[in-house]
């Protein structure tokens, strides 16, 4: 019951936002307000999540916790980098190209590492999976998928094999449409729950 | 008509169908609650990890507000009461994770919610512990696999926004031993998790994770309008092919 105004709040700034869209010309100035609210409190969600961040490896530092090294280089370039950031600004090309070539390398070494992993996993789908069909109808589309991007059996459009080359290529985008629509009524439904005080992650159900 | 009013058409019967079904059930229970598999294996992982004294992670992706998939943030912290049981919370083994300041203060809130409500902080301090281990996708994982607990990997959730990076997650998780469960992720997170986790779920079977396991009438409604609702575009799909077709539209 304590959380009532709580969820009476929540639930009235949602339809608010939603009536929002319906009746722009009306609600505009009270929709903008709420939405420079959200960006701040947003914001400060943020603050405080980077503020977790430090505390994280703060504490796995002081326990000498294994891999506690690591965490000590991450608080030094977190603080390198805020220090960095506040003085020269983020529009500094130094401080730009200086995070660009850190974070990119960093990143592509890791997407390597993913692409040899994605390979062994491939290589596992039997073995995890069994000879589903499902697996095997994932193997063998994953395959001519493969085949077809490297240019086999490009012909014109008009023959018969150009149009059947052509429904292979559309295929995956059918299968994608399909989930995403799916996910699309199932997030919908989540988001309607929660806005209408159906649903209460807080507690109090 | 255009599709931008057929779209809050769709938000519009979807809230009344909701909303009517909530009411329906509150006298009637007729909806069965659908069976999984892969939930019941999460079940099983998570009481397996607490019984032998092994580490529960729950990662909740990288985004609170993603574009292309907006709910997945919002779903994942839906999900997170269900793995918040008092014993499950005083054992103390249990690990949140994300990419997103916002989610770990929200994930945080929740924990210490549920937490507060069967034990005193001051009395016992252990609850779940709630990390932000890098900002972006690939600093999640960096931190993610550099924190893993070695040979001590009991079950694994991965819920939320992800991309193909969870690969490396759950291939950490299965590597120490430990069982791994997704209900969520960008089509991309999706395909790769098919590779190697075995306790998956695709597309709208995702979003039955925040009623599961122990539905109540919120979660059968909600699967009641889903069904409805998919039932319609179905409809609408092969109406508006055959149309097409015929040459009308």
């Amino acid at each position: 019951m304590k959380k009532l105004p709580a969820i009476i709040v929540s639930v009235a700034i949602g339809l608010t936002v939603l009536a929002g869209y319906f009746f722009q010309a009306e609600l505009s100035t009270v929709l903008s307000l709420i939405v420079d609210w959200g960006i701040l409190l947003a914001g400060v969600a943020g603050l405080i999540g980077l503020g977790y961040l430090a505390q994280y490896h703060l504490t796995r530092l002081m326990k000498r916790e294994k891999g506690a090294f690591f965490s000590l280089i991450t608080l030094l370039v977190f603080l390198f980098t805020l220090v960095a950031g506040l003085t020269l600004t983020t529009q500094n090309p130094f401080y730009r190209n200086l995070i660009l070539n850190v974070q990119v390398s960093v990143e592509a070494s890791l997407l390597a590492v993913l692409a040899v992993t994605l390979m062994f996993a491939s290589l596992k789908l039997i073995r995890t999976r069994g000879w589903t069909p499902m697996s095997v109808g994932f193997l063998i589309s994953a395959l001519i998928s493969l085949v077809l991007n490297l240019g086999v059996g490009m012909t014109e459009s008009g023959t018969v094999l150009g149009e059947l080359v052509a429904f292979w290529r559309r295929l995956p985008i059918v299968g994608a449409r399909g989930i995403l629509l799916g996910m699309a009524i199932g997030g919908l439904i989540v988001g309607l729950r929660i806005l209408l005080g159906m649903h209460r992650p807080y507690g109090e159900e | 008509m255009t599709w931008t009013l057929i779209g809050w058409l769709v938000i519009g019967i979807a809230a009344v169908l909701l909303a009517a079904f909530w009411i329906l059930f509150r006298t009637h229970d007729f909806y069965a609650i659908r069976y999984s598999a892969a939930i019941q294996s999460l079940q099983c992982a998570q009481s397996g990890a607490i019984e032998r004294g092994r580490s529960r992670q729950l990662v909740l992706g990288n985004q609170l507000n993603g574009w292309t998939y907006p709910g997945l943030g919002l779903h994942a912290l839906a999900c997170l009461p269900g793995f918040l049981s008092q014993e499950s919370v005083v054992e103390g083994g249990l690990s949140v994770a994300s990419g997103d300041g916002e989610l770990v203060v929200f994930a945080r809130q929740i924990a210490r919610q549920y937490y507060q409500q069967g034990f005193s902080l001051g009395l016992h301090q252990v609850g779940v512990q709630t990390m932000l281990p890098g900002p972006t996708p690939w600093s999640l994982t960096a931190g993610l696999l550099s924190t893993h607990p070695q040979n001590n990997s009991g079950s694994t959730a991965l819920l939320g926004y992800f991309g193909a990076e969870a690969l490396l997650w759950s291939e950490a998780a299965l590597g120490n031993g430990g069982d791994v469960f997704s209900a969520g992720g960008t089509l991309a997170g999706q395909s790769v998790l098919f590779l190697n986790v075995r306790d998956l779920l695709i597309g709208e079977r995702v979003f039955m994770m925040p009623g599961k396991p122990d539905a109540n009438r919120v979660s059968l409604a909600g699967w009641l309008t889903e069904d409805v609702l998919r039932l319609f575009l179905i409809v609408g799909l092969v109406v508006g092919a055959i149309l097409k077709m015929v040459g009308v539209l």
